[in-house]
């Protein structure tokens, strides 16, 4: 643990003080040579050599499941290898604790934050290495370090507030400041962006090239290509445990990374068929309720309707006022041309909306039950006989979403837990394609989810629409809502500010839109 | 597939964990009667095994009603209470002339309002379960001892307290009452869609509310089955030492939550089966039945018992970690 001088001193300078390391900057810092990593028979990791240069931002992409959380959980110490050796600074070394790799300035901020909500922002970042004076700690003093450092940083936080009043973005920076404060040379980031907001994540690579110019060795796995084009100076690329490949960025594009990724050109990730549109499914008429003000729009059978904003712009609270989570205050919805009142998610469900929520986390899965009960959830009423439910059919459906939406495990008695976020989020979906709804809102349906996987979803959004369904699409991501939605909303402060029919408007039109500058 | 839910985190979950860990439960059982045979004389003989098997029943009926709430993630403390309290009840009713089917009939609906107002206090106020179900504990004990006055109603009715010490097909009825709460309460949990609902309540209360799960539904009846499993095991009570008494069954809860915990319920949700806390309850019983014959102290029996309970857990936990 640092002492008391250490840390004083470190406050003083902010993030400044990220140690001189003695590896000069393009020399290798970290060196894996046939690092492998095997669980019982299976090879999560095949002998992999790859290179970190002192200074770089080496980027890592790859499939759900290509290895990059296993390379970052040797690489942080929380696993050990199976075989190889790690050299850091040229130096043989084990990683085998989280404390050694911090030691030795190896840090990670992870895609969930890892923080404890309910102390403060400054306790958060001084946690585990508190400034003490006669064994108190001294939180005045911690608190206007804390708030030096996220000046110093750019970040318009205080360091006083509770983290759990900070949106999932902030608590990221948060993390981020945390790690950048503690002397750290080789910092990874895993798909930090995937939860935030456009300025967010703009803030965040001002900080990761900021560290970047202080020497720190950046490591940034990400989904998102076009990242992966504006940050790093190198990119790996993972595939079912191999390493492919280290390209510089400037000698590679989108196509050669994709089909290293997936060993198949995707010609078209965004799968757009052009449907003909049916009658309308369901409108809504000046629908306010928290979060959401005075929304007026219409889903068709057919057709997708994406609604684009900020995190936090009203369109997931919109989307569970639809579903009867959240009460609607006022407003009308009309479902097939009949006036309707959605008082709870069972009227919702009744009249044929399925809802696919933000967070498979929080809202969308039983984590700790098995993938087949997951599924299942939604119609075990009709899955029953009477009072007990028909084994058969219960097996027969999960069985068949688990191959219709090729989610990759060897039984449905397998926990939701042990999945990844792509198989994840193809359980949220199957709960509802036995359910035969009319109306599928889709939020974020593709945050932390491969390439692959995406276009599998966005497969499944042409074939619900052959069926005669109408979609909501949710998503952060603007080139997805832009290029698969028929109809575009854009949604700032709760309000519904923009509209456009497919492709009318140019993707800076949109975001200006959504920003409201 | 609720079966395999007590396999946690596994990979691939092993075929039948759950049964094997049902099998091992009873193993220990088993041993513990093998072992408990050898050792003393007087185990294996009709009379002990008589009274073996009226000491688990009632835990274990408990077991099953608690479990229900373990598996939403909540808790009943108040089951014990609920218990002495019923044996109040239908003593008092008895005594105030009330036909014997009609009093029974009215604890157990007492024991349903119970535990909706458990219910009511977690939904609509937004109480802790553990701060109502303690609140109630305490409050039924006060009004049982109001009503009796501190002292006991005694039962005159012979047909209800001989009913206790009957045997049929030379097995105690008391433990007769264990198949009859058992076997619906294992089509309930494990074979209809509501048992589902509980474990869905208990993993992630809001992805099955956006499944279409009536949660608030849900939490009452998990309330409601355990309040009136404990007013079932107050009636079995009264009819045992043949009064009322507000302050029986002390501790109980304690006894049901541990029986529980042994048969592989997990405290935080989600995980748990019928058959597993009426192995506890029996495993208990065996231990404190055993203990006495072997003329272990009282007091050291209490210390007995709960050594065994972490350990007897924490083995399940290692197996758990295991099978990862």
């Amino acid at each position: 643990m640092t002492g008391l001088h250490d840390v004083s001193h470190r406050h003083e300078v902010g993030a400044a003080t990220i140690a001189k390391h003695p590896v000069p900057k393009g020399q290798p810092i970290l060196e894996l040579r046939g690092l492998q990593k095997k669980y019982g028979a299976v090879e999560a990791l095949k002998p992999a050599n790859i290179t970190f240069l002192s200074g770089e931002i080496h980027a890592i992409v790859g499939e759900n499941g290509a290895g990059k959380s296993t390379l970052i959980k040797l690489l942080t110490g929380v696993i050990r290898r199976t075989s190889g050796e790690v050299f850091w600074c040229g130096d043989a070394v084990q990683l085998a604790t989280p404390n050694e790799a911090i030691s030795r300035g190896i840090n990670a901020v992870h895609q969930e934050v890892v923080l404890c909500r309910h102390l403060s922002v400054a306790a958060n970042m001084f946690l585990g290495d508190e400034m003490n004076k006669n064994g108190l700690m001294r939180k005045r003093a911690m608190t206007d370090a804390a708030q030096a450092v996220l000046n110093d940083l750019g970040f318009n936080l205080p360091a006083a507030a509770l983290l759990s009043d900070l949106t999932i973005g902030q608590q990221q920076l948060v993390a981020t400041a945390r790690a950048a404060m503690r002397g750290t040379q080789f910092l990874i980031f895993d798909e930090p962006t995937a939860y935030l907001t456009r300025q967010e994540s703009a803030q965040l690579f001002r900080l990761i090239r900021r560290l970047q110019g202080e020497g720190v060795t950046i490591v940034y796995i990400s989904h998102r290509m076009e990242e992966v084009f504006e940050l790093a100076d190198r990119v790996s690329v993972l595939r079912d445990g191999t390493h492919v490949g280290t390209r510089n960025i400037g000698e590679t594009n989108d196509a050669e990374l994709i089909s290293m990724m997936i060993n198949r050109t995707i010609e078209q990730i965004y799968h757009k068929e052009t449907l003909p549109i049916g009658a309308t499914i369901v409108e809504t008429r000046g629908l306010s309720g928290p979060g959401f003000e005075n929304v007026s729009l219409s889903v068709r059978a057919g057709e997708i309707v994406g609604l684009y904003g900020l995190i936090g712009a009203g369109r997931s609270e919109f989307a569970l006022g639809l579903y009867g989570r959240q009460p609607v205050s006022s407003g009308e919805i009309f479902w097939q041309g009949n006036k309707v009142q959605i008082r709870n998610e069972r009227v919702a469900m009744d009249l044929g909306i399925a809802l696919a929520p933000e967070s498979r986390r929080d809202q969308g899965l039983c984590l700790n039950l098995p993938i087949g009960m997951n599924i299942n959830l939604p119609v075990f009423d009709r899955l029953s006989n009477g009072l007990t439910i028909n084994r058969r059919r219960e097996i027969d459906n999960a069985d068949r979403q688990i191959s219709d939406l090729k989610i990759k495990t060897p039984t449905r008695r397998v926990l939701a837990s042990a999945m990844s976020g792509g198989n994840q989020q193809k359980i949220v979906i199957g709960k509802w394609l036995s359910h035969g709804a009319k109306l599928f809102i889709f939020d974020e349906p593709t945050v932390g989810v491969d390439v692959g996987t995406k276009a599998e979803i966005y497969r499944l959004f042409a074939r619900l629409l052959e069926q005669g369904a109408g979609i909501i699409l949710i998503s952060s991501y603007l080139p997805e809502v832009y290029e698969l939605s028929d109809r575009l909303h854009v949604f700032r402060q709760g309000k519904l500010v923009a509209s456009h029919t497919y492709r009318s408007a140019s993707h800076e039109e949109v975001l200006t839109q959504a920003i409201g500058v | 597939m609720s079966v395999e839910t007590t396999t946690e985190a596994a990979p691939v979950p092993k075929k039948g964990m759950n049964i094997l860990f049902g099998l091992t439960l009873l193993g220990l059982l088993l041993f513990l009667w093998l072992l408990l045979g050898v050792s003393t004389t007087s185990f294996w003989t009709s009379n002990n095994i008589s009274n073996l098997l009226r000491q688990g029943a009632m835990t274990a009926i408990l077991a099953v009603g608690q479990t229900f709430v373990i598996i939403t993630a909540g808790i009943d403390l108040s089951v014990g209470a609920v218990v002495g309290f019923s044996s109040v009840t239908v003593a008092w009713l008895l005594q105030h002339g009330v036909p014997l089917w009609p009093a029974m009939g009215i604890t157990l609906l007492v024991g349903v309002l119970i535990g909706a107002f458990h219910a009511f206090g977690i939904v609509r106020m937004g109480l802790p379960a553990f701060i109502i179900t303690l609140a109630t504990l305490t409050s039924l004990r006060g009004i049982g001892l109001l009503v009796t006055n501190g002292s006991t109603i005694s039962i005159s009715d012979e047909s209800f307290t001989n009913f206790s010490r009957a045997d049929f097909l030379g097995i105690p009825s008391l433990f007769w009452m264990v198949i009859v709460v058992a076997i619906p309460a294992y089509i309930f949990l494990h074979l209809s869609r509501w048992g589902r609902y509980l474990f869905a309540v208990g993993s992630n209360s809001e992805a099955a509310r956006l499944s279409g799960v009536n949660v608030n539904r849900t939490i009452y009846l998990a309330y409601i089955l355990s309040s009136t499993c404990a007013a079932f095991v107050g009636l079995l009570l009264a009819s045992r030492i043949g009064i009322g008494n507000a302050t029986q069954a002390e501790g109980w809860e304690l006894q049901a939550i541990a029986s529980s915990v042994i048969g592989g319920t997990s405290l935080f949700g989600a995980v748990g089966s019928v058959h597993g806390p009426l192995l506890g309850a029996f495993i208990l019983a065996t231990i404190n039945n055993g203990a006495n014959l072997l003329n272990v102290n009282a007091f050291v029996q209490r210390i007995i018992t709960g050594v065994l309970i972490i350990v007897i857990v924490y083995f399940d936990q290692l197996r758990r970690r295991g099978s990862r």
